[in-house]
């Protein structure tokens, strides 16, 4: 089956060249950081500028995704943000009376999300997004392994975390129970049967990243540790030529008096 | 401070919590679907596929990189040969795995369809991954940097004087 152009040149492509913008924005030299801030520009506006209706193919009902989930990340990241510095922290402090519109804001994310899952399932023309359950059941799925680590490692590392870990607890078990009545219940727009195989799906697209991620970092460690090993061992520095000692005898013996 | 056996025993038990989790939500889904009907998802078929693309994906990843970080004093010529042969082997293992029938339903059955969902399905699923990383740790962040920390003791002294009332 041949690839339509505009997917190529509008998704798949932006995203090949997308770690290579990445990578050349961290480097080092000034003008390869300028280049790969033009590449990363340049791959946002071919995204943007998708040509054709999103709903016209999977491609473009995962862009649909990402833009439906765009007002609950923003509110998400704003609360963070302004609950983080309004805090008792020393960098860049904000005004503490913003600490709670913080939280007011995570929770209107959760909220907001809620309101997603329940009622209103990201749709185009009645058409509801192929997606949603797969993207539902791996965020509840990492949500669930990630807090419950959250509230695991305050506890053993950190000194009196008991509330946060608590907190890091309800965040877990919650989504543990949300992600249940899912597969249980379903919600008003789906069966619970389409859960059940979404969340069996979901379970075998992350083991299969943590395995096959987990080996392509291995190999690359063991290339590293090849090119480290062929590099062998420096060679000897050479000893001072007599100009050279001179000048070091010159510089400390002028130290030397000015301490004494 | 900790000693080198107890921050062993303590990431056995961050591990064993995690790994409680998982099993946790394999009970769950076990479960629920001995109780109800279930789709046949080929979970084997979407294991298989998504740790041959995550691989291509990672190694592609890597030696991109690779090339953008690159420089004349870095000798990288390992990595970056490595990543691009594993990228291309991996790519050739999944055509023979989907040449082989093992493919995934729901979509045609020649390779690009086939790579084209797998892929789609692992970017989702990063995005949700980077999401719940984001809340999780962004809201215990927030909760940690959140304590008051007690008075500084210096900050009573007077400027003239260094002893404390203790003494």
């Amino acid at each position: 089956m041949l690839v339509e152009e505009y997917l190529l040149t509008h998704y798949w492509l932006p995203l090949f060249l997308l770690p290579l913008g990445l990578g050349m924005a961290i480097a080092t030299e000034r003008a390869r950081r300028l280049t790969g801030a033009v590449l990363l520009i340049l791959i946002s506006v071919a995204i943007i500028s998708y040509p054709e209706r999103l709903d016209s193919s999977l491609e473009g009902w995962s862009l649909h995704l990402l833009l439906s989930m765009i007002g609950p990340i923003a509110a998400l990241l704003f609360g963070i943000w302004f609950a983080l510095f309004s805090g008792p922290i020393p960098v860049s402090p904000m005004p503490r009376g913003l600490r709670p519109f913080g939280f007011a804001l995570m929770i209107l994310s959760a909220a907001w999300f809620y309101w997603m899952l329940f009622e209103t399932r990201p749709a185009v023309d009645g058409f509801s997004n192929p997606w949603w359950q797969h993207m539902v059941s791996s965020l509840l799925t990492s949500m669930i392994i990630i807090a419950g680590f959250g509230a695991a490692f305050v506890l053993v590392m950190g000194d009196e975390r008991n509330k946060e870990a608590v907190i890091m607890s309800i965040i877990s078990l919650s989504s543990f129970l949300l992600l249940i009545y899912l597969l249980a219940e379903g919600t008003t727009s789906d069966d619970p049967v389409f859960w059940r195989s979404s969340s069996w799906g979901a379970l075998g697209d992350l083991g299969g990243m943590l395995f096959g991620g987990g080996w392509a970092i291995a190999l690359f460690v063991t290339f590293v540790w090849f090119g480290e090993k062929r590099m062998g061992v420096p060679e000897d520095v050479e000893p001072l030529t007599k100009d050279e000692s001179d000048r070091v005898r010159e510089i400390l013996k002028e130290n030397m008096e000015e301490i004494a | 401070m900790n000693s080198e056996g107890d921050a062993l025993r303590d990431w056995r038990t961050l591990s064993l919590v995690v790994l409680a989790l998982v099993v946790l939500i394999f009970i769950a889904n076990i479960h629920l679907e001995i109780r109800g009907e279930v789709e046949d998802v080929e979970i084997l078929s979407r294991f298989s596929h998504s740790a041959i693309i995550s691989f291509i994906m990672v190694n592609g990843a890597l030696f991109l990189v690779t090339l953008a970080i690159s420089h004349k004093h870095a000798k990288l010529i390992e990595q970056a040969l490595g990543t691009l042969l594993a990228t291309i082997a991996g790519m050739l293992l999944f055509g023979l795995f989907v040449d082989s029938g093992i493919t995934v339903t729901g979509v045609a059955t020649d390779v690009w369809s086939q790579f084209a969902i797998g892929g789609i399905r692992i970017i989702i699923a990063i995005f949700a991954i980077f999401l719940s990383f984001t809340a999780s740790f962004g809201l215990l962040l927030t909760l940690v940097t959140g304590r008051e920390p007690p008075p500084d003791p210096l900050l009573e002294l007077e400027s003239i004087s260094f002893d404390t009332e203790e003494e």
